[in-house]
């Protein structure tokens, strides 16, 4: 009996000992007053700014509930796109208010405002974005040749969308020489990868695409990144560019028939590759100039050599995908996505409309101009709907007396009217695409020749715009003739007209805000 | 009761007892001699098995070179020495493997061409360890393998049994890299062959480890248009490696 008791003393000693480890006294530090505030008032969230012109001229408005606060200022400005290498914060100013002539390369900069209470240790950060900007980042581009070689003219638009004051032939004023071949088609995208900044990032570039080369231009400076002679991995390819284009996650060129592509996502270095197959087994192909490019699908294309639609999901694939022809209850595609022994005249872009969840991608509709490679007097206008790698074609055969039959350049009203615009003997006329009915819109003064035609539309406050752009060319000279529309119609006379010396195949407004996505990517 | 007093206390002193250390090398009881990375890897632990295995191929030099070196890092432990100290090789025979054969596909351990060379340099603890391998005529039609271990000598004990060996693969054949990637497919000797003959480049260790992603994915679709074309030109006979399995690129 005494030994159990015992054995209890022991356990309930042990217990003890642990209840009273247990009970330690909570010698928490509560502290009851309100946060402490730092508010600054007076800083935007962005600001545009011209590189060695103008100033960061700020004094915000400070204040603080601590009462005995002490405060200190710094500013500093750091890189936004560094890729590979951690951005350094380099400090300009220690005091509250800042008077600084902004020197810095021409891309997004973030200005850091950092607040120390130096009574309570604490700080409060804000941030703006610096957009640096020089004379090229803004202004109307046309792409014009003389026969033989390109170049760019390049309209200033400081207050407004109208231009004031011009700068002519400035890649070649700029690069010291011209671009060889005649233009085709200006493309412009944001996540072209260079070392131009100094660092391997992200690169405003625009690309002029000529018949014989294809320049990368950086915005910012107008200095050519690489032509076709430095474009390539391997040896550069037979220059024969047909486009440039930005897809689903990828730019892609065409050039001599075959397709190349830069993933964005994956590294690279902004040079192109191997050429795509079109599948594994490498059959000959030779892609038409044309493609129907999708944001958040698949690009398509045109196999000239087999009439065949080919669809270009990832810019890394080496293989393209072939298409089939979708099936729909009740009604069948005008003609088979393959074989159908086509010739391709024109393919563009008309619109995308988003599926939703659970797709979430878009579904695109382009319109095509095909003629019969026996008969070449029949000739179609196909409505082309992708989708995945499925395609339907809704036909429409042009009759001979259709002034469309003897078309020679086209404009699709992108995302607007349905309406097609083409050049039809030396004029501009429109094409009902629900009615078929078609319409003269403008006729040039004599002498002028009507060289190109394309509807863009852009919004920015005090630069919006949706023009239907028709270039005529006379003698050396040419005129860009901006027309607002009304109904799908050319209505009144030129908002504005761009005048300068040689031929115009392509024009384009490049701004700040403008994106690879910003426009269609269409002849 | 009392029975039960000494089983639990046995079974406390049993479970205390099976917590001893495994007892690790002290390094401070007398010198010891173990193979180690190259010195640039050295206080990195995740590489302390790198360069275990060296193969060597003859493959790409012209038919006048008969020999050459394979270089492997030795690291003496437990501090420096006034005086140089040799240390010493001995090959393992690896069962059921083609074992190299001294004098024809190696240089002896023991001849002084090269054991020369098999000191610990007088306040150093590191040499570089020359092999020398030759160029046998039947390394064309195979490949050996030379393990060989550093054995206990006057100046040194081995140290950890994992770091106390090294092995070559030697042969005059296409032999598959250490750094031969998924994304290439299976290995194969007709597959490296073909790459050679596409891209001009070796294909070998020293070039995929220096090879930039976007040239990597360049060769990958070059290969895949060159393979296509191969197996056009050549209708019922495509491309296949030396197991007969067709050569792919995936």
């Amino acid at each position: 009996m005494q030994k159990k008791m015992k054995q209890i003393y022991i356990l309930l000693f042990c217990g003890m000992a642990i209840l009273f480890a247990s009970c330690k006294k909570d010698q928490g530090n509560y502290n009851y007053k309100a946060a402490e505030e730092i508010s600054v008032e007076g800083l935007e969230s962005t600001y545009t700014l011209v590189s060695e012109k103008d100033r960061i001229t700020l004094d915000p408005k400070v204040t603080c509930t601590d009462p005995q606060a002490e405060l200190e200022y710094m500013w500093g400005i750091y890189e936004t796109n560094a890729q590979g290498a951690p951005p350094v914060l380099d400090t300009i100013g220690r005091t509250k208010a800042i008077d600084y002539l902004i020197k810095r390369a021409p891309k997004d900069w973030i200005l850091v405002l950092r607040v120390t209470n130096k009574h309570t240790g604490y700080s409060k950060y804000l941030n703006s974005t610096l957009t640096i900007i020089t004379e090229f980042t803004r202004g109307w581009y046309v792409a014009k040749d003389d026969g033989a070689q390109t170049d760019l003219d390049l309209f200033l638009t400081p207050v407004s969308i109208v231009p004031q004051g011009k700068r002519e032939n400035i890649f070649s004023a700029v690069n010291g020489a011209k671009i060889d071949g005649r233009a085709k088609l200006l493309t412009y995208v944001s996540n072209y990868r260079s070392t131009v900044t100094g660092v391997l990032g992200a690169t405003k570039t625009l690309f002029v695409t000529t018949d014989k080369d294809v320049s990368a231009i950086y915005i910012s400076t107008l200095k050519q990144i690489r032509n076709m002679d430095n474009l390539f991995l391997g040896a550069t390819p037979t220059k024969a560019p047909n486009a440039m284009f930005a897809g689903a996650s990828a730019n892609y060129l065409i050039n001599d028939g075959k397709l190349y592509g830069l993933g964005v996502v994956e590294f690279n270095n902004g040079l192109f590759g191997a050429p795509k197959m079109k599948d594994a087994a490498n059959p000959p192909y030779h892609l038409s100039d044309y493609f129907l490019y999708g944001a958040r699908v698949e690009s398509v294309l045109f196999d000239d050599l087999s009439s065949s639609f080919l669809a270009m999901s990832q810019g890394t694939a080496s293989t393209m995908n072939g298409m089939s022809d979708e099936i729909r209850p009740g009604t069948e595609t005008g003609m088979p996505a393959n074989n159908n022994n086509k010739k391709m005249l024109f393919m563009g872009f008309k619109s995308s409309v988003p599926t939703g969840a659970p797709d979430n991608r878009d579904r695109v509709t382009g319109y095509a101009v095909f003629q019969d490679k026996t008969d070449p007097t029949l000739k179609i206008l196909s409505k082309v709907e992708p989708y995945r790698t499925n395609i339907f074609l809704t036909n429409d055969i042009l009759k001979t007396t259709d002034k469309l039959f003897n078309a020679t350049d086209y404009a699709l009203l992108v995302e607007d009217e349905n309406v097609l615009y083409f050049v039809s003997d030396n004029q501009v006329w429109s094409r009902n695409l629900s009615n078929k009915v078609e319409k003269l819109e403008f006729t040039p003064p004599s002498g002028e020749q009507l060289t190109f035609i394309r509807h863009k539309k852009y919004t920015e406050t005090n630069y919006s715009f949706n023009y239907v752009m028709v270039a005529t060319r006379s003698g050396d000279n040419y005129k860009v003739r901006m027309f607002n529309k009304s109904s799908g119609s050319i209505s009144g006379n030129p908002v504005f007209t761009l005048e300068g010396k040689g031929t115009v195949r392509d024009v384009t407004y490049i701004s700040p805000a403008v994106g690879e996505f910003t426009y269609t990517h269409s002849y | 009761m009392k029975n039960l007093k000494y089983i639990i206390a046995f079974i406390a002193m049993a479970i205390m007892a099976s917590c001893k250390q495994d007892a690790y090398y002290l390094f401070n009881d007398t010198a010891r001699i173990q193979f180690g990375p190259d010195i640039s890897f050295l206080y990195n632990p995740e590489a302390s098995l790198r360069d275990t295995v060296k193969p060597h191929t003859f493959y790409y030099d012209n038919a006048t070179v008969q020999q050459d070196t394979v270089f492997y890092d030795i690291y003496a432990i437990g501090g420096t020495s006034k005086n140089d100290r040799a240390f010493k090789l001995v090959q393992e025979q690896v069962p059921n493997a083609a074992n190299a054969i001294a004098g024809d596909h190696f240089v002896a351990f023991d001849n002084s061409i090269v054991n020369k060379y098999y000191v610990i340099k007088a306040g150093s603890i590191h040499t570089r360890v020359p092999v020398i391998v030759l160029r046998h005529p039947d390394l064309k039609k195979k490949t050996v393998i030379l393990k060989f271990n550093v054995v206990a000598n006057d100046s040194f004990q081995p140290g950890e049994i994992s770091n106390i060996w090294r092995k070559t693969e030697i042969t005059d054949r296409l032999i598959k890299p250490l750094a031969w990637r998924a994304g290439y497919g299976k290995y194969s000797v007709a597959k490296q062959e073909f790459m050679i003959a596409v891209t001009g480049e070796r294909w070998d260790q020293l070039f995929i480890t220096t090879l930039a992603l976007d040239m990597e994915s360049y060769y990958m679709g070059t290969l895949k248009i060159a393979l296509a074309d191969y197996n056009n030109s050549h209708p019922g006979n495509p491309l296949k490696d030396e197991d007969g399995d067709l050569v792919v690129f995936p």
